[in-house]
């Protein structure tokens, strides 16, 4: 098209006629959306996922244990080691990847930061390498044996860990609701799009979009909870009739959901394979 | 507990609904929920025999649903209202079991089925009640619920990523695992396209025949009521005005009315043409032979009595969309396609229905129209500008997109805070006096200040339409705008969007509702597999049945009525065949 015809576009301000939507905006939420259902639903396999559910929680408790009984630098550097290479086995997927990186990046910014303007010495650097080893590495555990379980398996291995069925059942509920509420997010957040007031350029380094990004999540709040809410009104009623409560009171329908689950020798082998590895990282230290 | 009937009894002769046992029975009940101003239910009377088939009609907040509430002990035992008179399921009164014990005997399905459905994968949520109440069989339950309606294939999905119609049918299965002796769905056909709600039925139907399941629905359509209920309890201000069999009670035209029940086309016709005809009609078959059979039968008249409303297709287009291909990204990573090189153009002054059966791409390519996603491949232009170079806020100066579920519009904490959001948010000139007319115009002044989310169906979408208004666009799409409303709300809404003609330049909407298509639409743009499967006018359409069983679209009672009678082009409204009968 030449720029000599005047549709309305060509009549715009040229910036408006120079850029070119990529349809990132959507896109980006949405792939989101779908990152999170596999990292819930556990899709994408990994070495913890082909485990018993009950043997994969015993194995998140040690790790998740492992690093709180030491400050040596070396015993945790080791630890965060094998927790990243656990969670990469087990397949935690980009997102949760991105998220744990820009994590780590914040957090060695912030100990520059401490060091070089505040003149902190090498003690604190020390100290906090310390507390952020012991966090990562727990957050790097959480991530693989999450990641691995579906909300199912979730509720199982709760459920014959002898945790009250309350809990197992607000576990898998929880994940229930995640793609309920991304899709009402992704509902208002489009509504702010198409009916609030438009973008007026990006600002000093972004500033006006961060604002106006900044206002659509907190003015989303309000209608995503009001809405959230009215489903679930169905949920409980369901739930209900469904004999849900009745059965969390007389607690017969453990043995019956249980009786699918297996412990075989691979099960044994992790957990073993796993305390092996700690107490030799403690005996080598 | 008492012995349950035999469940595996096909062609088991059921006792007459009249004469067989109550599985229902209702005695002086009364209830109002807790911190409510008025009773919900007053002084309900009601006796529903074991093996009937009762469709429970009224309009908007008479009571239906907390009727029904009753039978399986929500009411009261969940929802701790006052409550006086009693109520009997199979000879046991409801106020000494629990909601659990009943659900045994009691399957009920929610009419937002989707929120039921309370476990990840459909073999789950299938097995979930047998689990809870200890049978040790409920594997076995789950899979023969799930082979009834043909869900075993989908077993291990998960729930969310079901379409309706496929929730819906997990919905039903999680309440029949339980081999329930009761069955009481809310608005089977609300959400779904008519052929999906015609197979709900006929599951239905077949437990109530082969089983001796007694089926309680509560539905709007009275074409279904029709066509599968034995009795109807109409219900109006809380109790219920009458119960009676089915063919009787869809003849007391004045009370239906009175209480916004659609009264069946064929019913209508047969008033109309055949006054005084000892048997009404119920299906489109039994009209057809009874107009045939009248002294002068409306057959000849052929000629083209009323000419098929003039296309507009030389005016100039508001919106393009050329070569357009769109999918999702699914969860195993692999992409669906959902539109597929699909072309379409929409012009000044066009009323344009866009039909098509569940996940044919209607919301898609609203969506894609609205600016809001971007096409894959092709190019979407709407007011002369590609949506690809303005964002959806630049856009929705000219395009304004009504979701389907109309409290998902509501973004601020009060109606008149939505309807200004757009005009105050673009600076408008007299942005206050354009919001007050706007919400004088759909007459919401009065609620105004209230939470959109608190209001009535019919007022929600009239709400809905006031933010359409106030954003001044030209091409309007709206998604489903009369799902689930009663025959007032409905015609309100009908109304307002030929009202609303000579605000806006082209209207598109994304329906199920043939009637809507009938009365109000002058083109019809059918959707199947991504692709445009027929461009044309209703009469036209309702005319093609290769088209209709091909997109699972089913005519209005008085177009089938008139095809089969010959006439071309079919009629669209009742007034029409009557008019050219004469």
């Amino acid at each position: 098209m030449s720029a000599a015809t005047s549709t309305p576009a060509e009549t715009r301000p040229a910036q408006h006629r120079a850029r070119r939507r990529t349809g990132w905006d959507r896109t980006s939420v949405e792939w989101v959306k779908l990152e999170l259902m596999r990292v819930a639903y556990a899709t994408r396999g990994g070495f913890l996922a082909r485990r018993d559910p009950r043997a994969v929680v015993l194995w998140y408790a040690v790790c998740a244990l492992a690093p709180w009984f030491t400050y040596d630098l070396r015993v945790l550097g080791a630890f965060f080691g094998l927790a990243l290479g656990a969670a990469l086995a087990a397949r935690i997927g980009p997102l949760l990847l991105g998220l744990f990186v820009l994590s780590t990046v914040g957090q060695v910014g912030y100990l520059l930061v401490l060091v070089l303007v505040l003149g902190g010495d090498l003690g604190s650097v020390t100290g906090l390498a310390q507390a952020y080893f012991k966090l990562s590495t727990v957050s790097l555990v959480s991530m693989a044996a999450f990641v691995s379980l579906d909300p199912e398996k979730i509720t199982d291995a709760l459920l014959a860990l002898r945790a009250p069925a309350i809990l197992g059942f607000a576990v898998s509920y929880g994940y229930r609701m995640v793609p309920v509420l991304v899709d009402e997010f992704q509902t208002i957040v489009d509504g702010h799009r198409m009916r609030g007031a438009p973008s007026r350029g990006a600002g000093f380094l972004g500033w006006r979009a961060l604002t106006r990004a900044g206002r659509i999540a907190v003015q989303a709040f309000y209608p995503l909870i009001l809405n959230t809410a009215k489903r679930t009104r169905t949920t409980v009623e369901a739930l209900e009739t469904r004999g849900f409560t009745a059965a969390t009171a007389a607690g017969d329908g453990r043995r019956l959901r249980l009786a699918h689950l297996r412990w075989t020798g691979g099960d044994a082998l992790l957990l073993g394979a796993t305390v092996a590895v700690v107490v030799a990282v403690y005996a080598f230290a | 507990m008492p012995t349950p009937t035999t469940v595996t009894a096909p062609g088991a002769p059921s006792a007459p609904p009249s004469q067989a046992a109550a599985a229902v029975e209702v005695r002086g009940l009364t209830f109002r929920y807790p911190g409510a101003e008025q009773d919900s239910l007053r002084g309900v009377d009601l006796r529903i025999a074991q093996g009937d088939f009762v469709a429970v009609v009224g309009g908007n907040g008479s009571g239906k649903t907390t009727l029904c509430k009753a039978f399986n002990g929500l009411v009261p035992h969940f929802w701790n209202g006052d409550l006086t008179g009693s109520v009997e399921v199979f000879g046991r009164d409801t106020a000494g079991l629990g909601v659990a014990e009943l659900g045994a005997d009691v399957g009920y399905v929610f009419q937002d089925f989707g929120n039921q459905l309370v476990r990840p994968t459909v073999r789950d949520d299938v097995g979930f009640a047998p689990l809870n109440l200890g049978h040790a069989d409920w594997a076995e339950r789950a899979d023969r619920a799930m082979a009834g309606l043909d869900l075993t294939s989908i077993g291990d999905t998960f729930t969310w990523q079901l379409s309706g119609g496929q929730q819906h049918l997990t919905a039903l299965a999680g309440a029949l695992a339980l081999a329930p002796r009761l069955l009481v769905v809310d608005e089977p056909a609300a959400e779904v396209d008519p052929a999906r709600a015609t197979a709900l039925y006929e599951h239905l139907a077949r437990l109530n025949r082969e089983r001796g399941v007694t089926v309680v629905v509560i539905e709007h359509h009275a074409e279904l009521v029709a066509r599968y209920a034995r009795s109807v309890v109409l219900m109006a201000d809380g109790a219920p005005r009458w119960h009676l069999p089915v063919r009787e009670a869809l003849g007391r035209v004045d009370d239906l009315a009175e209480a916004d029940i659609p009264v069946p086309q064929v019913i209508d016709l047969a008033r109309r043409l055949a006054p005084g005809t000892p048997r009404l009609p119920l299906t489109v078959e039994e009209c057809t032979t009874l107009l045939s059979s009248l002294p002068s039968p409306p057959v000849p008249l052929t000629a083209s009595a009323t000419v098929p409303r003039a296309a507009v297709r030389d005016a100039p287009p508001v919106a393009t969309v050329a070569g357009v291909t769109h999918g999702y990204r699914t969860i195993a990573g692999g992409r669906s396609v959902v539109l597929d090189d699909l072309h379409l153009s929409l012009h000044d002054g066009e009323k344009v229905a866009l039909v098509g059966s569940n996940g044919a791409g209607k919301s898609t390519l609203l969506a894609l129209l609205a600016g809001l996603t971007l096409p894959r491949d092709g190019t979407v232009e709407v007011d002369g500008r590609d949506t690809r170079r303005v964002s959806a806020a630049e856009l929705s100066d000219a395009v304004c997109y009504l979701v389907q579920h109309p409290e998902e519009m509501f973004l601020a904490d009060s109606v008149r805070g939505d309807v200004a959001m757009h005009p105050r948010g673009r600076r408008v000139p007299d942005a206050d006096t354009l919001v007050e007319e706007v919400l004088e115009r759909v007459r919401l002044t009065q609620v105004a200040d209230r939470d959109g989310r608190l209001l009535s169906g019919g007022q929600q979408r009239r709400a809905a339409l006031a933010v359409a208004l106030a954003m001044r666009p030209r091409l309007l799409l709206l998604d489903e705008p009369t799902s689930s409303l009663d025959l007032r709300s409905r015609d309100d809404v009908i109304a307002m969007l030929a009202a609303l003609a000579a605000h806006i330049r082209c209207t598109v909407v994304a329906t199920h509702d043939m009637h809507l298509v009938a009365e109000w639409a002058d083109r019809v743009v059918v959707l199947d597999g991504g692709r445009v499967l027929a461009d044309t006018d209703p009469a036209t359409l309702f005319a093609s049945p290769e088209i209709l069983s091909r997109a699972r679209l089913v005519p209005p009672q008085v177009s089938q009525v008139g095809a089969a009678l010959g006439m071309a082009p079919v009629p669209l409204s009742v007034d029409e065949l009557v008019e050219r009968a004469r």
